[in-house]
């Protein structure tokens, strides 16, 4: 089921914009931009929302010199209804468009359907990616902003942030993808949506476990094993069980998770980060400037995505979840 | 660290004593009625304001009698009424006549005014909303 | 690995929720808020001509008066997050879940968004209120026509 990327499509540059609290990130200075305004100046954050994906879209061309004229397709998503931002934003850009929903594993499925479309020749510069805006996302999912209910200990915090990366042919000076897993929908019976890390960690698991297998390597074949938005506890279930599995303990200081360091131990925010945005800022901007850096050769990305919505948790109904992942090399 | 502060300051406030029974006005057997209030163990503490032929008594119920407020209100003013029968009681256990009784005993209000506070003070007790 | 096996990890990994602690800051923010509420009622019973059966009512409006101002603030989520239930229960809890409501439907217009999205969290706050008040009021009703208890 592993893809393999035979002409091993280049990530050119990544665009992640993100708002006023991601300046607590510690990934931040990884960042191009970080906004003092959520909503980007606009009247309603579903408006800032598709914005903040113009502007990362915006970044990431601007790093190869290109126009939005010169991208042949423009592949992404986020959590809102319908992905009205994103589809918003490709109105704006103009780029031939396929809207995407992964939830937060979006930023990684995107990326896939990018280097397929590399591989067949079909484009020379695709964008792909995903975002998310805390107040948009949350108000759909759980309660109004302002709202005073307690968030329990397992919970994550939705970033603001949209991350986008310019992919295109191969170049042996960028970072390159040379294989990818697209994941199964898991369900192992979670039904919490103040707990996604505890439903997200088995989609994870089998990812990676059928990725290494099926690609014959071990987890320290990698540099970094990055999952998307576990979080904490998220994280440390994923850890659990590959160590049930037979995966010895020095082997677990590989595997990291975006959402999990995303706030650093700040206690606010409870488990860690989470959302499509997640995944992306970190992917797409630090993951892509340490290999470039030399920092890593062999990098295993996993995005997680919850595929619930506020009905179906309402119905009673228990979360599937969907990891993906491709694997990026760096001579 | 603040809240324990605000607790004990609440708790020493509440603990300072006051004169409980207070009988006002022009009256000869401001004991006698001193004492049948005193024989009634939920008050905490009340002001009688005595005058012409009207009783106003205010009462205050101790905390945990408050359930049954409008019963012991009741059961007071018939009792008023049985031992005073030429006299218009008016027996309540609001705290805002209980404050406006001490007001006219502190402020000292003449009998002409007196008259028109304590029909006042009646019309506001009947009020339900 | 299987998903019984799992869900054993997932309840050894999960912090159990501090319910003791939680009790407690409950307790004291919630007992905290009351007697806000007790002080501006004793405001309403001295300086204007309330009593205590009519005090409640400006009493009310003025503490949901307070909590609109924190959640315009957005200071009342954060008393949420440390007071659980403690700010929940109160009458400010109340005026929080519509007021939040309100700011954040404002996007959508003033009746479709605001009106149509007021007692989104708070609606059934008031259904089941004054479901069980009817239902206390009727058995009240019955126990006092047979003679049990007196109004």
């Amino acid at each position: 089921m592993v893809i393999i990327f035979q002409s091993k499509p280049s990530l050119l540059a990544g665009g992640v914009v993100a708002g006023p609290l991601e300046n607590r990130s510690i990934f931040s200075q990884y960042f191009d931009a970080v906004y003092d305004d959520e909503r980007w100046q606009m009247k309603t954050n579903e408006q800032g929302h598709h914005k903040m994906i113009e502007e990362a879209c915006d970044a990431a061309m601007k790093k190869i010199g290109v126009q939005s004229g010169d991208i042949d397709y423009f592949i992404g998503g986020d959590l809102v209804n319908q992905m009205t931002p994103t589809n918003f934003a490709a109105r704006d850009l103009e780029i031939p468009f396929i809207g995407l929903f992964s939830a937060c594993a979006t930023s990684v499925s995107s990326a896939i359907v990018a280097c397929l479309l590399t591989e067949l020749g079909a484009a020379n510069f695709s964008l792909a990616g995903a975002s998310s805006q805390h107040n948009a996302i949350e108000r759909q999912f759980r309660y109004p902003i302002n709202y005073g209910a307690q968030k329990p200990k397992t919970a994550q915090w939705t970033v603001t942030a949209a991350g986008y990366a310019l992919i295109g042919k191969h170049r042996e000076e960028y970072p390159s993808i040379e294989a990818a897993t697209i994941g199964k929908s898991v369900d192992y019976g979670m039904d919490d949506p103040f707990h996604m890390g505890a439903a997200m960690a088995p989609a994870a698991f089998q990812t990676i476990q059928s990725h290494l297998q099926q690609r014959n390597q071990k987890i320290y074949h990698y540099d970094l094993i990055l999952t998307g938005d576990l979080g904490q506890l998220g994280l440390k279930l994923l850890k659990g069980m590959l160590v049930e599995n037979g995966v010895k303990n020095e082997e677990l200081t590989l595997l990291r998770d975006a959402g999990a360091e995303f706030y650093g131990q700040d206690e606010a925010f409870q488990s860690g980060a989470s959302g499509a945005g997640c995944s992306a800022a970190v992917f797409f901007s630090y993951v892509i400037q340490q290999m470039r850096a030399g920092s890593y050769k062999r990098v295993l990305l996993v995005a997680t995505g919850a595929l619930l919505s506020p009905l179906s948790y309402q119905q009673g109904e228990t979360i599937p979840c969907t990891a993906h992942a491709i694997e990026i090399t760096m001579k | 660290m603040t809240l324990p502060l605000l607790v004990v300051l609440m708790l020493l406030n509440g603990c300072a004593e006051k004169e409980k029974f207070i009988v006002y006005g022009p009256s000869q057997n401001g004991s006698e009625v001193e004492a049948l209030i005193k024989e009634e163990d939920y008050v905490e503490r009340s002001t009688v304001i005595y005058y012409d032929d009207s009783m106003l008594v205010a009462v205050q119920i101790k905390p945990w009698e408050k359930w049954k407020k409008a019963k012991l209100e009741k059961k007071l003013q018939k009792k008023f009424e049985e031992k005073y029968p030429n006299k218009d009681v008016f027996v309540s256990a609001d705290y805002k006549i209980f404050y406006e009784a001490n007001k006219i005993k502190k402020d000292q209000i003449e009998d002409n005014k007196l008259n028109d506070k304590i029909t006042e003070l009646k019309e506001l007790a009947k009020e339900e909303t | 690995m299987e998903k019984e096996q799992y869900q054993q990890l997932e309840q050894n990994v999960t912090p159990k929720p501090p319910y003791l602690k939680n009790v407690a800051k409950a307790f004291f923010v919630g007992g905290l808020i009351c007697a806000i509420g007790q002080a501006v009622s004793l405001f309403y019973i001295i300086f204007f001509n309330f009593t205590e059966a009519t005090a409640g009512n400006p009493t009310v409006a003025t503490m949901v008066f307070f909590a609109m101002l924190l959640t315009g603030l957005g200071l009342y989520k954060r008393i949420g997050q440390f007071a659980g239930a403690g700010s929940a229960v109160p009458v400010t809890g109340f005026g929080n879940a519509v007021i939040s409501a309100a700011i954040e439907h404002r996007s959508e217009g003033l009746v479709l968004g605001v009106g149509g999205n007021l007692f989104k969290l708070a609606g059934s706050v008031v259904l089941f209120g004054v479901v069980s008040a009817f239902f206390v009021a009727l058995i009240k009703y019955i126990l006092v026509t047979i003679g049990v208890v007196s109004w």
